[in-house]
């Protein structure tokens, strides 16, 4: 499970509207399934069905979460006329390239789909060992 | 005083567990072979045709080495390399 503040997901959620109709991404660090703090991050491959962490500014927040004792318990983008699930592609970068190592083991793959606008919706996903499976949101 | 490499967690399987490991090289693709030397299996996991692979993004100190001298970057004692996999995927 993660935990997580509405005003925290509020952000999350916003920020992938400012992205729309582009896709959005952004870091959640954290401890112990908790998300304390949300990075809003560049999409440096901005498209409606692409997104990659500019590394500049993802080497700084890791740095930043490791700084102030924290861990990446999560990561999140948008799918901005997709379901509220881990595409093919968004599984193939989750791990290692060429194995089925996951990059980031610890990290819950967040996924807002905005499909209908009005009514976003946010999963979480792990993804490992080959297998992705859904991981509660608990809302606080 | 080595060069300090912080080791990604998927690579950690092939430093019996280490996040950090520590070893000397004048400059990144030789940092590589160093590391397979060590750590069999890691040269295949880094580079593919003696190219770092793409979504792996190394650096030195706080320099992304595409932006330096790429795989030529020039490494001395108390460097601290980071080997960071990219965050990235797509519907």
């Amino acid at each position: 499970m993660l935990t997580i503040r509405k005003d925290d997901l509020r952000t999350i959620v916003d920020h992938c509207n400012t992205g729309y109709p582009d896709e959005a991404c952004g870091i959640l660090a954290g401890q112990d399934g908790r998300v304390e703090k949300v990075y809003c991050m560049k999409n440096a491959r901005p498209g409606p069905v692409s997104y990659e962490m500019d590394p500049e500014e993802q080497f700084t927040v890791m740095k930043d979460i490791r700084q102030a004792g924290r861990v990446m318990v999560g990561v999140f983008h948008s799918h901005p006329g997709g379901h509220a699930y881990p595409s093919g592609v968004d599984v193939e970068k989750a791990y290692w390239p060429g194995t089925q190592l996951p990059n980031y083991p610890e990290a819950v793959y967040v996924i807002v789909s905005l499909m209908d606008r009005a009514n976003p919706v946010v999963k979480g996903y792990a993804i490992d060992a080959g297998a992705v499976q859904e991981v509660a949101l608990s809302v606080v | 005083m080595a060069i300090k490499v912080r080791i990604p967690t998927p690579l950690q399987k092939f430093t019996n567990g280490k996040a950090e490991v520590e070893c000397s090289a004048k400059n990144v693709t030789e940092l590589v072979d160093v590391l397979e030397k060590d750590y069999p299996g890691m040269k295949e996991r880094l580079s593919e045709g003696g190219k770092i692979r793409r979504f792996i993004n190394i650096y030195v100190n706080d320099e992304d080495i595409r932006f330096v001298n790429k795989e030529e970057t020039t490494l001395k004692d108390g460097d601290n390399i980071s080997i960071v996999p990219a965050i990235a995927g797509g519907r």
